[in-house]
């Protein structure tokens, strides 16, 4: 009898301690509410007064309101650049947490602010072009698979649109109307996400392909009916004269001539592809967008945006200046 | 029937209506082989529309084609008269040589790649067997030395020739020449005519629609006149041109382009 009175006593100054530890946490919940009405106030000192309260936890206490009020008060100090006492809010927590991931990331961006600010960016670059690089790696490898789809998708949707077969032009016509009425994520959601429950389960890539080059495909192929009507009718009726198919006629007249006219709209579609592609970080495939979006989120460092954006360029300058070369040799049986 | 009586091409009441207008109205026509046929009229009378329906680039209403005594281009299903296959089609237009007004070059390839193409994609003859094929209608028209140039850089007469060497290229038992020369500069024109003329010389059988008179006296052993779609006049050069005092039509057309 006197061993379970010992057992419920136990249990009861456990629960007791446990109450107590509430109540304290109840405390510095308010404590971190004042000292954000201040810092709202723009009493700075005040709120960094308050934050200072809250002790250091003896080993095995309970550290969440610490660290949070060193955290806090180191980035206070570090938005009124006082970088020295924000590294110094910041090593309070590493003392006692060495593990603490938080305040070591931040005692090293605080300390990348001390050196000069190209030293910053180039230690930055050098810290993100790999996982970058592996990102862009993965759109240009996207860009021309679509690239390699869509042209052949594109020239069967614009031949199918000129049809003289009703059937073929009808289905023609509402590819195009499917695929050019409806956002490109849509497409790219239901292909990669809405599929599977159709018994259809695509990698992230393939999805992107198949998705990307429909779409595509439906853009081109107007482009390429513009093209291909747009060349003189003599020239059909030309072939045809030296007896000529229609098929013959398209493939050795028209459509060789329609190359110079088709690479300005076609450059543009494909540069607009570099881009569009950044749409499929959506459906879990880690290329260039991804792969920035990453590292911001975890590092808080507008430069993997930065790169980002000058790693399309790159892209995209470099797909413009072949597609000049090439319009310039498809265009070159007209000079004079 | 033997060959030297059956006429190489026969029109029989050939009928062709855009809309509300009745381009080509009923015309019978027989053309011998060897025979050079000049039609003339003014613009708008038929005279393109019926070179070609011969050619069955234009689908006809009514009436028949016969082509070395053959039906050619249409065929009877279900009761109702359409196109013939696309193949048959085809092999017609292969024998039949046509030269347009604006010559329709292909810009994209050479002018022997011009000659070349009837040959080599219609007739599937090897491309060595193309290329001298090429190079001797080319030298025939006179323009060996332009061989390896786009058609971009040739004047409008050298095009018209290379045209006219391209229909050649298919060996073609008629041609067919919708005014070769009306978008030509004057200075261009005797080139043309004379190529043609080399042509007839040859035995080549030809229907020839043109404004330049001086030219169909020349060379026509027959002259039709048409208008709104039907044959006003035809005969020998000197028998249309001295009917000129009976008919008022033909008078004040002649007297405004003479």
């Amino acid at each position: 009898m006197k061993y379970v009175v010992g057992r419920v006593f136990v249990v009861l100054l456990f629960l007791l301690l446990l109450a107590g530890s509430c109540f304290g946490a109840v405390d510095y919940d308010q404590l971190f509410r004042q000292s954000s009405d201040l810092m709202a106030q723009g009493d700075l000192e005040g709120a960094l007064g308050l934050l200072r309260q809250v002790p250091a936890p003896a080993p095995g206490e309970e550290s969440g309101a610490f660290v949070s009020s060193r955290m806090q008060a180191a980035r206070i100090y570090a938005s009124q650049d006082a970088t020295d006492k924000a590294i110094a809010a910041c090593q309070e927590v590493l003392r006692l947490f060495p593990e603490n991931s938080e305040a070591r990331n931040f005692v090293a961006a605080l300390k990348d602010r001390l050196k000069p600010g190209w030293h910053t960016v180039l230690a930055d670059t050098v810290r993100f072009l790999p996982a970058l690089g592996k990102g862009a790696v993965m759109t240009v490898l996207l860009v021309l698979c679509t690239m390699m789809v869509s042209p052949v998708g594109g020239m069967l949707i614009a031949l199918g649109r000129i049809s003289t077969l009703r059937t073929v032009a009808w289905f023609c016509w509402f590819f195009i109307w499917f695929f050019r009425g409806t956002p490109l994520l849509l497409q790219l959601f239901f292909i990669y996400y809405g599929l599977p429950s159709l018994g259809v389960t695509l990698s992230p890539m393939t999805a992107a392909v198949i998705g990307l080059g429909l779409n595509y495909s439906a853009y081109l192929g107007e482009i390429i009916r513009g093209a291909i009507q747009s060349i003189d009718h003599g020239q059909m009726e030309a072939a045809k004269a030296i007896g000529m198919s229609y098929g013959q006629a398209m493939r050795r007249i028209i459509i060789p001539q329609t190359y110079k006219r088709l690479m300005p709209p076609v450059g543009n579609e494909f540069i607009a592809l570099i881009k569009d592609t950044a749409l499929v970080s959506t459906i879990a495939m880690v290329e260039l967008m991804r792969a920035a979006d990453q590292l911001f989120n975890t590092y808080f460092n507008i430069t993997a945006l930065a790169l980002a954006a000058v790693i399309y360029l790159v892209l995209t300058t470099i797909f413009t200046f072949i597609f000049e070369k090439i319009e310039y040799r498809a265009g070159i049986y007209e000079q004079r | 029937m033997n060959s030297a009586e059956q006429p190489l091409l026969k029109l029989e009441n050939i009928t062709k209506r855009f809309k509300d207008l009745t381009a080509v109205n009923g015309v019978n026509l027989e053309v011998a082989a060897g025979e050079k046929l000049v039609i003339i009229g003014p613009s708008g009378s038929g005279k393109s529309t019926l070179l070609r329906s011969i050619n069955l680039l234009e689908v006809i209403d009514e009436g028949t084609i016969r082509f070395e005594g053959c039906e050619a281009g249409y065929v009877t299903r279900r009761g109702k008269r359409q196109p013939d296959r696309p193949e048959a089609i085809s092999a017609l237009r292969a024998e039949i040589g046509m030269v347009f007004q604006h010559f329709h070059l292909f810009p994209h390839m050479t002018v022997l790649g011009n000659v070349m193409e009837g040959p080599l994609t219609v007739q599937r003859k090897s491309c060595d067997q193309a290329r001298l094929i090429a190079i001797d209608m080319l030298s025939k028209v006179g323009l060996s030395d332009k061989r390896d140039v786009f058609p971009a850089t040739l004047s409008g007469g050298q095009k018209q020739r290379v045209a006219i060497a391209r229909a050649l290229a298919m060996r073609p038992k008629m041609m067919l020449f919708d005014e070769p020369t009306s978008a030509l500069d004057p200075e261009l024109v005797g080139e043309v005519f004379d190529t043609i003329h080399t042509l007839a010389d040859e035995g080549m059988t030809m229907i020839i629609v043109t404004h330049h008179m001086g030219f169909a006296r020349e060379l026509a052993d027959r002259v039709i006149f048409m208008e709104g779609g039907n044959f006003l006049a035809q005969g020998t050069p000197e028998e249309l041109f001295s009917k000129v005092q009976d008919n008022e039509r033909i008078r004040s057309f002649l007297n405004r382009l003479l």
